[in-house]
């Protein structure tokens, strides 16, 4: 270093010399010293250059340059502030946005699960029983390991309060199989896995922390569940959970329930399978079809339409979600391009306007690689500044759409924001700086400095190239912010319709709760309805209050079926009769639901214990199975039952209603009093409670009545059911509300970008427009004049807006609720929205270029 | 239009600027000036060098340490920075023009027989 300065310190002296030296040399051969001069510093060439490319041999240059270039462009920045906001607002809103869907995808479909191996855990779609398991388990040579798990609501009565927990009942493979350590103690080995085996458990982190303490000897106190002492024999640490279930406890399914955990056609356990190394999901599939056919053979009552299908974990959890998040991606994508093209469209502006400056700079000697790389240090910089911004608004926004976000996303945890996506951001913003920086160097490229210079800075024919680049970037802005757009309309228009559907009840000012009566003193069905019978006593006592109740509420989550046979039908193979919805009720549900009766009567409080079997069936039932006769008088009876056949009268139809969710069918359905019931294991129900009004102090008021009548029974699952109905469409209006945002920053980034270019041309077109004024030009002609030049820009992007519109959404149609992808309204009202915004942006300029002053413009040099 | 050419020229220059520097240096030190001079002389005018170009190529000899750069004065009692060949850059003196005898004489034998047949 020190030797550099010393050599260069009299460069300048050196250069001096040399000259001097040459041109006393020409004085000598006869030249007039003014001749003389001249020739020598032709001679020499280019001072600055010679100076600059021999201090280049000594430095780091380009380090030294772009330190340079950065403090240079960072003093332009600050002399300009507003052109700065402008261009780094445009592009921290594109990339904001992008990062925090990023996030989102990072967290739910990048992130491998929290699971040993994740990639090797496959799922068995439909639910299974243990006896299958235990069969699977011994018969597969696809897996090696796989568990069952079933989430059962019981009560904890250890605390101060009963409270209801959600007990995993499993079998010894399952945790195993998802390669879960305990974080003290141990998890249950096979041999305590067992009818009559030991009654253990095993603490998730929150059940310890909460409910024992995180006492550090927690291992081997024990806890009440469902009436019964369980031993603590592990807790499990804070990073495991179930991949679908919420878990409290685990315990073994054959100890906590011996006989459902005996049963083979009770399908309920939701099965994890871990494939062995090397096999295929195809192999696997293959090998699970042939333990299917050989169950069948083994079991034709049971198992004869078995036929299990594998997904792979990730695949499975991640599900719709991920369509619609590729579909948000690719929006987000199209939001940053508009972005983009404003910020081009930006610089190329700025560009023009300082030609006059790159020109002179290239004339006094920069080379042309010089002139590039501070042209594209600055928007660099833009772009590098927009990235930061950008990041705080996907902070914000990241947490927003965690707030806004559908239950299935709730439960895969991760999404934050780490390096993966801040380096997503670095990556897309250098990139954007650069491609997007290289239009107005590419126009300054061309710059013929001769030329330039004689133009003297008035830039009027020679910014023709730029002008027509840009009139392309905005034509392309509008036509990618129609196809958003296009995209949000028809997902709102879908969401409206979704939202509209009848759910075939009235949910205004209905309360619902879960209970769940315990085993131990109401195994047998009596003590059940007696229970039953006097809470909705104590609950209709209540002024304004009309309460009934139901095994599943509507949108709930939960459904059991059934096989049904139909008396004087003929006869149907074991295990391939029609399967309906089955639900017990109590109370004058229907008319608290208003769930309409279209015919024959409603159940009394006469239909009970002894008296002849009577049930409901749903219009839905009608339509399959009776659509020429009608049903009343028809007897019915499930499929499977043991003993004398126990028929059922059909007395009446009532109105269909949307169980699993507003965009699905209704199943054909069947109800049944719960008195008439003879499934002793129906300990549960959820009350239906319709008031006047929303009282904040009802659902106190019934809890109240419930201890009244056993202190011991945990309350859970408290809804309001207009709650219900919003969360069953939150992945939908998530959908909708992003999409939404996105469409109408893209609007706006739209609206900036034609208002900018024709406020632009209106200002270079001063002079022009007020020669035509001086020549008699109407307002109204210079009015015509300039709208005319937005309108072509406005239609050309409409009209490639519909076209790439119509190859886009086809794309989401998935996502659509009962809307066709090329909804003609939503194409219609759209490109009338987008023409309207378009001619507002234009009317601004044009508005101002009509009250242009002759005398003013014509001086305007 | 005449720059442009110029350019190219001094472009084309540039790789062998360095060698004919560690000539001229190998009579004796020298300040730039007349290291053009003697350029331009020994080639009966054909090298035409930009002699800004010089300045360039001196440094990355003084950095390769193949000359270095010491004040003294010139004829007429001038300062002036002298610039003296190194034993290093002696020895790459030698290297170089061994090697542009070799391409020189490769190129001519090329060129030579091509020459003759277009005559006859």
């Amino acid at each position: 270093m020190r030797r550099r300065k010393h050599i260069l310190d009299n460069l300048d002296q050196d250069i001096r010399d040399h000259i001097e030296r040459e041109t006393q040399d020409n004085i000598g051969r006869g030249m007039s010293p003014d001749e003389a001069r001249y020739a020598a510093v032709r001679k020499f060439g280019n001072v600055t250059r010679v100076k600059e490319e021999t201090r280049d041999v000594w430095t780091f240059v380009w380090l030294e340059q772009l330190l340079q270039d950065v403090r240079y462009g960072l003093r332009m920045l600050r002399r300009n502030p507003g052109f700065a906001a402008v261009a780094v607002l445009t592009l921290a809103l594109g990339i904001g946005a992008n990062t925090a869907i990023f996030s989102v995808i990072n967290g739910v479909l990048l992130s491998p699960l929290p699971y040993k191996d994740p990639k090797q855990l496959v799922i068995i779609k439909e639910h299974d029983s243990l006896p299958n398991v235990r069969d699977i388990q011994r018969q597969t040579r696809a897996f090696s390991q796989g568990g069952g798990i079933n989430v059962e609501p019981m009560d904890y009565t250890g605390g101060t309060e009963p409270v209801q927990v959600h007990v995993g009942q499993i079998d010894a493979a399952f945790l195993e199989t998802l390669g879960a350590q305990p974080m003290l103690g141990r998890i249950i080995s096979p041999g305590e896995d067992v009818q009559g085996g030991p009654r253990l458990a095993m603490v998730s982190n929150h059940f310890w922390q909460d409910y024992l303490g995180s006492d550090p000897h927690a291992v081997g106190s024990t806890i009440q569940l469902g009436g019964n002492s369980y031993t603590v024999i592990g807790v499990m640490p804070a990073s495991f959970a179930p991949p679908a279930e919420h878990a409290d406890v685990f315990v073994s399914l054959s100890v906590s329930d011996p006989r459902g955990g005996a049963e083979r056609d009770l399908h309920f356990l939701h099965t994890y399978w871990r494939l062995k190394a090397g096999v295929t999901l195809a192999q696997a599939q293959a090998d699970m079809a042939a333990i299917d056919r050989r169950l069948a053979e083994q079991y034709p009552a049971e198992e004869k339409e078995r036929k299990s299908q594998l997904v792979p974990l990730h695949e499975w959890l991640v599900g719709d979600v991920r369509s619609a998040l590729l579909v948000l991606f690719g929006a987000v994508g199209l939001v940053l391009l508009i972005a983009c093209a404003n910020f081009a469209s930006l610089l190329m502006m700025r560009a023009v306007a300082e030609r006059q400056e790159l020109v002179i700079r290239a004339a006094l000697g920069a080379g042309r690689g010089r002139l590039i790389r501070k042209t594209l240090t600055e928007s660099v910089l833009l772009s590098l500044l927009g990235g930061a911004a950008g990041l705080l608004f996907a902070q914000w926004g990241t947490s927003m759409l965690l707030a806004l976000r559908p239950e299935k996303l709730a439960r895969l945890s991760g999404i934050h924001m780490d390096t993966r996506v801040m380096l997503f951001v670095l990556v897309v913003s250098v990139l954007t700086g650069i491609a997007f920086g290289m239009a107005p160097v590419w126009i300054a490229a061309r710059a013929d400095v001769a030329e330039a210079l004689k133009e003297g800075g008035r830039g009027t024919t020679s910014s023709t190239v730029g002008h027509s680049v840009r009139k392309l970037l905005v034509t392309s802005e509008l036509a990618v912010a129609l196809v958003l757009l296009v995209g949000a309309g028809l997902l709102i228009k879908g969401f409206s319709r979704l939202r509209s559907m009848n759910p075939g009840f009235n949910s205004a000012n209905v309360l619902t709760m879960y209970l769940q009566l315990p085993t131990t003193r109401y195994g047998e069905i009596p003590k059940q309805n007696q229970f039953r019978r006097e809470l909705l006593a104590r609950l209709n006592s209540l002024p304004g209050v009309q309460a009934a109740m139901v095994t599943d509420i509507p949108l709930g989550g939960n459904y059991v079926g059934h096989r049904l046979v139909i008396d004087g039908r003929p006869p149907v193979a074991v295990g391939g009769e029609p399967l309906v919805q089955t639900l017990s009720v109590m109370g004058d549900y229907f008319r608290v639901m208003q769930i309409p009766l279209r015919a024959g009567r409603d159940f009394t409080p006469l239909d009970r214990e002894g008296q002849p079997l009577v049930a409901i069936v749903n219009e839905e039932m009608v339509r399959e199975f009776f659509p020429h006769e009608g049903p009343i008088g028809v007897r019915i009876r499930w499929a499977g039952d043991t003993g004398p056949p126990q028929w059922m009268t059909v007395i009446a139809v009532v109105g269909d209603v949307k169980h699993s969710g507003l965009n699905q069918r209704a199943d054909p359905a069947v109800y049944t009093p719960f008195s008439q019931n003879d499934e002793r294991w129906r300990r549960f129900m959820t009350l239906a409670i319709r008031s006047r009004d929303a009282s904040p102090g009802l659902v106190e008021e019934v809890k109240k009545q419930i201890w009244s009548l056993d202190s011991q029974i945990p309350v859970s699952d408290v809804h309001a059911m207009d709650d219900l109905i919003a969360v069953s469409v939150a992945q939908q209006r998530f959908n909708m509300l992003l999409l939404g945002l996105f469409a109408a920053l893209a609007l706006i980034l739209a609206a900036v970008g034609i208002y900018g270019a024709m406020a632009y041309s209106v200002n270079q077109r001063t002079h022009e427009i007020g020669i035509r004024t001086a020549l008699g030009a109407q307002r109204r002609d210079v009015l015509r004049l300039v709208l005319r030049d937005g309108a072509k820009i406005a239609l050309v992007g409409i009209a490639s807006g519909i076209a790439g519109a119509l190859a886009l959404t086809r794309l989401m149609a998935g996502l659509l609720f009962e809307v066709k992808p090329t909804d003609p309204a939503t194409f219609a009202g759209v490109a009338t929205l987008l023409a309207l915004v378009g001619f507002a942006a234009c009317y601004i300029p044009a508005h101002r270029a009509m009250r242009v002053d002759p005398m003013v413009a014509l001086r305007h040099e | 239009m005449s720059t442009k050419e110029q350019r190219e020229r001094i472009e084309l220059l540039q790789g062998t600027l360095d060698l004919l520097i560690l000539r001229t240096l190998l009579l004796g030190p020298a300040h730039g000036h007349a290291i053009a001079k003697a350029i331009e002389f020994k080639s009966d005018d054909v090298l035409q060098v930009e002699q800004g170009s010089l300045y360039p190529a001196l440094h990355r000899l003084i950095k390769r340490r193949w000359i270095s750069a010491e004040e003294g004065t010139s004829e007429n009692n001038r300062r002036a920075k002298f610039y003296r060949l190194t034993s290093q850059g002696r020895r790459q003196l030698a290297l170089e023009t061994n090697k542009w005898d070799k391409l020189a004489g490769a190129i001519a034998r090329i060129l030579q027989p091509a020459e003759q047949e277009g005559e006859s």
